[in-house]
C-alpha cells in the first residue's frame, strides 16, 4: 500500500461500488480537518485507469466542503473487489457499529462481488449482530434495494428491523402512498400502521393500495385542515377498527357506558388490557381530605347505581 | 413430507450414541436409509440453520443422540392462567408433521428430528420421579415436543413405554398424537393407566394447516380401532381455530367422533384455543405465507401470548363444550388447556380449585391406586 498526494479532482466519486454509508453529517469531521488537518488518509484503488474511493467517503466528501485540492490518500494494490472491499468491511467493523441499512449495503456488496450466500450467512452475519439464517440475509438483501427516500426515511427515524421488514412487503406505488403517513409516528404507532394494514390486506384478500385509496382514507390523506401528525392518528384509527372490530365495538362500548356515568374528571375506570382479566382500576388524584373524600362518595354513590353494574358485563 | 409413514432421508446417529440398543433398533428399522456416524451435531446443525427453511430442513433428518438432561419436566403450561399439573417426558424432539401452528417452530433450538436412546436413564428417573410423588396421581405424557407416534414403526418406543407404565399404578401415561400410527399399540396389551390421545380439529383446519397428518376421519377411525383393543383414548381438540363456518366444521367433527366411539371410553377432551408468542406469528408468515389463521383478532393474554380477544374465545368454547355434552351425553370430563377461571366459570360453569383439584377431577374416574 502506497502512500501519496492525489488532487481531489482525480478521484472518481461516480464509482460507488465500495461505498456502504449515504446519511452522515460532515461538520465535526470539517471542524476537525479545519482544526488539525486530516490525520486518517483515505483509502482508493485503480479501477480501469481511475482512482476510486475505498475507505473515507465522509473524509473526501469533507475536503470537498472546504474546497481542498489535494488530499493524502493510500493506494490498495489490490485487483479483486471482493478483497478491495473486505479491507473496508474489517477496518469499519473494527472501529464502529453499522447501522441497519451499512448492513444491508455490506451484504448486497459481499454477494455482488462473488462471496456465496452460504458463506455470507455463515461467516459475515454473525460478525454483523445478524442471526444466521438464510431468510435474514434476504431480508437485507431486500432492504438495500428500497427506494432512496424510504432509506433515508429509515435513516431519520431510526427504524428498527421489524418495521423496515413490513416495509419490504408493500410494493413501491403502496411505499408512496404510506411514507407521508409514517414520517410524524413514532416506532410503536409507525410499527402499527405497517402491521394493521398488511395484515388487513391478507385477511380479507385484498391490496394495501386499494385500502389505502378508499374514501375514507384519502379524504383524511387530503385533507387541508388537518396536521400531518393527525392525518396519521385517524388513519391510524381507522386501520384499528378495520384490524380489531370486535375489540374496538367493545372499547367503544365501554366508553360510552363511562360517559353516561358521568364520572368526577379526577376519576378514571379501567378495564384490564383487552378486557383479560376480570378486575377494572379505580385510579383518582386529591391534594387534600376534602378532595379524597369527595371523591371516594362519588364512587360510592356510583357503584350503587343500576347503570354502574353494566360495567360487570365487561368482564 | 407425505401422509404415509415418516422416513428420513437421512440419519446422524452422534458418537457416543451408536452403541445403545434403541440405535440399533432405529438403524434396523430404518432399512436402506444412509446413516452416518459423527462426533456431534454442531456443525450439522449450524449447516441445517443456514438453509433458507430450517425447520423443513430439519424435518428430512433424524439425529441419534442422549439426553444429557433430565427426561421428566412439569409442563411449562403458561404463567396466570390455570394449569394442569402434567408432567412431560422428551423422549423424541420435533415432529414430522408440517403444522402451520406449531409451537416447536419457536420453541426448539434444534430443528432436527431427534431421537434420544439412553433409555436406562429414562427408566431410572422415572422411577425416582415416581417413587417421590407415590402419594398422588401424576399424569405425564410424550406428546409436547414432538408427537407420540409419528416415529413409532421407528423406535417402537410405545410398546416398552407401555409396558413400563402399566406397573406405575399412581401415573397415568398418555400418548398424543396426529397420526393413525398405531401398529405396535394394537400389538400390546392395553393397560387401565395408559391414554393413547389424538389431537383433532375441523375438517377444514385439519385439510389446510395440519400438512402430513392424516385426516380427522383417519385419526377418529384409529381412535375407534386402539378403544376396541381396550385402551383408554382421549381427545384435544387444541389449537381450536376461527375459521369460516367453525361452528359447523367442530359439530361436524364431534358429532362424528362421538358417534364412532363409546364416550364412556374416552378420559377426557380438552379444548384450547389458538396462541401463540408474537415471534412466532413471524416464523408462520415466513413458512405459510398463504395461511390467513393468524390474522384474526388476537390479543396479549396476562402470559404475553397472542390469544383470541376473550368474547371470540368464550363463544367457541361455549359452543364446542356444548357440541360434546350433547352427543357425549355429558359423559365426558372437558378441560380447558391454558385458560383463565373466568373462561371456565363462563364456559363450563365451574372453576376447579387450583391444579391439584382439576388433576383429581381428570385423574380419579380412572382409579388409580396411590399411596
Amino acid at each position: 500500500m502506497k502512500k501519496k498526494n492525489l488532487p481531489l479532482k482525480e478521484i472518481f466519486l461516480e464509482d460507488e461500488r465500495f461505498r456502504i454509508s449515504y446519511y452522515f453529517s460532515l461538520e465535526k469531521l470539517i471542524l476537525s480537518i479545519q482544526k488539525v488537518g486530516l490525520l486518517n488518509p483515505p483509502l482508493v484503488a485503480l479501477r480501469d485507469k481511475h482512482f476510486i474511493l475505498v475507505l473515507g467517503w465522509k473524509r473526501v466528501l469533507a475536503c470537498i466542503k472546504l474546497s481542498l485540492s489535494s488530499i493524502p490518500v493510500f493506494v490498495l494494490e489490490e485487483e479483486d473487489d471482493l478483497k478491495t472491499f473486505l479491507a473496508v468491511f474489517y477496518e469499519n467493523l473494527a472501529t464502529r457499529e453499522f447501522s441497519l441499512l451499512e448492513k444491508a449495503e455490506i451484504l448486497r456488496m459481499l454477494k455482488k462481488f462473488g462471496e456465496e450466500e452460504k458463506s455470507i450467512v455463515k461467516h459475515y452475519l454473525p460478525l454483523l449482530n445478524i442471526p444466521s439464517a438464510l431468510s435474514n440475509l434476504e431480508s437485507y438483501l431486500a432492504f438495500s434495494q428500497l427506494e432512496p427516500e424510504v432509506k433515508k426515511a429509515i435513516h431519520q427515524k431510526d427504524i428498527p428491523f421489524s418495521s423496515v421488514k413490513l416495509l419490504v412487503g408493500f410494493t413501491h406505488q403502496e411505499r408512496k402512498l404510506l411514507l407521508p403517513l409514517l414520517l410524524p409516528a413514532g416506532q410503536n404507532k409507525l410499527k402499527g400502521i405497517l402491521e394493521d394494514l398488511k395484515e388487513i390486506s391478507r385477511r380479507n384478500d385484498t391490496n394495501p393500495k386499494k385500502i389505502l385509496s378508499s374514501k375514507e382514507i384519502l379524504d383524511i390523506t387530503g385533507s387541508e385542515k388537518l396536521s400531518p401528525l393527525q392525518k396519521t392518528d385517524k388513519v391510524r384509527l381507522i386501520l384499528r377498527k378495520k384490524r380489531y372490530p370486535v375489540l374496538s365495538l367493545r372499547e367503544e362500548s365501554f366508553d360510552s357506558l363511562l360517559k353516561k356515568l358521568r364520572l368526577p374528571k379526577t376519576v378514571k375506570v379501567k378495564p384490564s388490557q383487552f378486557f383479560e382479566e376480570e378486575n377494572f382500576t379505580v385510579n383518582f388524584s386529591f391534594e387534600n381530605s376534602e378532595e379524597l373524600k369527595a371523591n371516594l362518595l362519588k364512587l360510592q354513590e356510583l357503584s350503587s347505581k343500576k347503570e354502574f353494574s353494566s360495567i360487570f358485563k365487561f368482564k | 413430507m407425505t401422509k404415509s409413514k415418516y422416513i428420513p432421508q437421512k440419519v446422524f446417529v452422534e458418537k457416543r450414541s451408536f452403541d445403545f440398543p434403541l440405535t440399533k433398533r432405529i438403524l434396523k428399522n430404518v432399512g436402506s436409509v444412509p446413516s452416518e456416524v459423527i462426533d456431534d451435531s454442531k456443525e450439522l446443525l449450524e449447516d441445517i440453520k443456514a438453509s433458507k427453511d430450517a425447520i423443513g430442513a430439519g424435518k428430512k433428518y433424524l439425529l441419534i443422540t442422549r439426553q444429557r438432561g433430565e427426561f421428566v419436566k412439569p409442563c411449562p403450561c403458561t404463567p396466570g392462567y390455570l394449569g394442569c399439573n402434567y408432567f412431560i417426558l422428551n423422549i423424541d424432539l420435533n415432529c414430522p408433521l408440517d403444522c402451520t401452528y406449531c409451537i416447536l417452530q419457536h420453541y426448539l433450538t434444534n430443528p432436527l428430528i431427534t431421537v434420544h436412546v439412553n433409555l436406562e436413564d429414562l427408566w431410572r428417573q422415572l422411577d425416582i420421579f415416581l417413587q417421590r410423588k407415590k402419594h398422588r396421581a401424576i399424569r405425564i405424557g410424550t406428546g409436547e415436543l414432538g408427537d407420540s407416534l409419528a416415529l413409532d414403526h421407528i423406535t417402537e418406543n410405545s410398546m416398552d413405554l407401555i409396558s413400563y407404565f402399566r406397573k406405575k399404578r399412581n401415573a397415568i401415561f398418555e400418548l398424543k398424537t396426529k397420526t393413525v400410527n398405531i401398529k405396535n399399540i394394537l400389538k400390546i396389551e392395553p393397560a387401565p393407566n395408559v391414554i393413547i390421545a389424538w389431537s383433532l380439529n375441523s375438517l377444514r383446519i385439519a385439510r389446510v394447516e395440519e400438512k402430513g397428518a392424516p385426516s380427522v376421519e383417519e385419526r377418529i377411525d384409529a381412535a375407534r380401532r386402539v378403544s376396541e383393543r381396550g385402551f383408554r383414548i382421549a381427545f384435544h381438540f387444541d389449537p381450536i381455530i376461527r375459521h369460516p363456518d367453525w361452528e359447523e366444521g367442530y359439530k361436524e367433527v364431534i358429532k362424528k367422533l362421538l358417534s364412532t366411539i363409546d364416550p364412556a371410553r374416552i378420559a377426557w377432551i380438552s379444548l384450547g384455543s389458538l396462541r401463540f408468542p408474537p415471534s412466532l406469528k413471524g416464523i408462520i408468515e415466513e413458512r405459510f405465507p398463504r395461511t390467513k389463521i393468524i390474522y384474526d383478532e388476537f390479543v396479549k393474554g396476562k402470559d404475553g401470548k397472542l390469544r383470541y380477544f376473550k368474547p371470540l374465545r368464550l363463544e367457541l368454547y361455549k359452543k364446542i363444550a356444548g357440541f360434546i355434552k350433547d352427543w357425549g351425553r355429558e359423559k365426558v370430563p372437558i378441560y380447558f388447556c391454558m385458560e383463565s377461571e373466568g373462561v371456565w366459570s363462563e364456559a363450563l360453569g365451574w372453576i376447579p380449585k387450583g391444579k391439584e383439584n382439576l388433576e383429581l377431577y381428570l385423574s380419579s374416574p380412572l382409579g388409580l391406586s396411590v399411596t
